[in-house]
């Protein structure tokens, strides 16, 4: 892995158990592939655990955002324990709470309803990816 | 409410937990997360329990006490193969493994992106899952 500045890193829970998981990993693609192409990496989940040393060394260096599908938190946490804290975590079930209309039921593939509901969370990533990047350049 | 869903569905009888990479930054562990829900959400779905990952490294239960209870068939998307190296480090009975990689040279075919795995993905995912299905039926005496 190459490091380079000014980059966020975004660690997503990817989780299969529910919704909400898909959710996050979809929001985070976008967010790396649309609305912030050239500020942010992915650092794979199941690699930084399972002892990925460059996930973890980059996390160690540059400012991460954990998004987490459900309250368990585990990318908030994992990040945590073999890096350092997360600069933010958004969860999306509470990103959920703001759209009460919008309802998520598929695991494997989302529907109109529930990307809209991944386009508003990559929002949300990238309002805080802004407001780091804006802190570590003052 | 969804760890007493999991434990509930495990007291039903037989079952088959699968544990998927979910790798994010490859179109490969794409198609093994794509493999796992077709497995459980429409091949096999009384007899298979999805095992999500990042609850097995934070010791969530019943995650970590299921995959020691259970058969259970990995799936890993490219050769750091961290299912592999997360499920035996928490334990697991260890019964199958498919590595995508392998099913691609296989199958000949080729996802296209992690984003959108596309027709060639899709297939690759499908003829996979039908893989698992036969293995869990075996490990199952079916």
């Amino acid at each position: 892995m190459t490091l380079a500045t000014g980059k966020v890193g975004v660690i997503c829970c990817s989780g299969e158990d529910l919704p909400e998981g898909t959710i996050s990993r979809v929001a985070t693609r976008l967010v790396l592939e649309k609305l912030r192409p050239e500020e942010t990496v992915t650092l794979c989940l199941p690699l930084f655990l399972a002892g990925g040393e460059d996930e973890r060394a980059f996390a160690r260096v540059f400012p991460t955002i954990a998004v987490d599908g459900c309250s368990k938190k585990c990318a908030e946490a994992g990040t945590r324990r073999f890096s350092g804290k997360p600069v933010a975590t958004i969860v999306v079930s509470e990103v959920m709470k703001k759209y009460p209309k919008l309802k998520a039921k598929s695991r494997e593939k989302l529907n109109s309803e529930e990307m809209g509901l991944a386009m508003r969370v990559a929002e949300e990533i990238a309002e805080k990816v802004d407001e780091v990047l804006c802190k570590t350049n003052k | 409410m969804q760890n007493e869903q999991v434990s509930l569905q495990s007291m039903r009888g037989d079952k088959v937990a699968i544990i998927s990479c979910a790798g994010m930054d490859k179109a490969l562990g794409s198609v093994a997360r794509a493999c796992a829900f077709k497995v459980v959400e429409r091949l096999r779905p009384n007899e298979t329990l999805l095992i999500c990952i990042p609850p097995l490294v934070a010791d969530v239960k019943p995650y970590s006490e299921l995959i020691k209870k259970y058969p259970v068939i990995l799936i890993d998307g490219c050769a750091e193969r961290c299912a592999t190296k997360i499920a035996a480090k928490n334990g697991a009975k260890l019964r199958g493994r498919v590595f995508i990689p392998q099913s691609v040279q296989k199958h000949g075919l080729k996802p296209n992106t992690a984003s959108d795995i596309g027709p060639e993905g899709e297939e690759l995912a499908e003829k996979i899952a039908e893989e698992i299905a036969v293995q869990i039926d075996k490990l199952l005496g079916k």
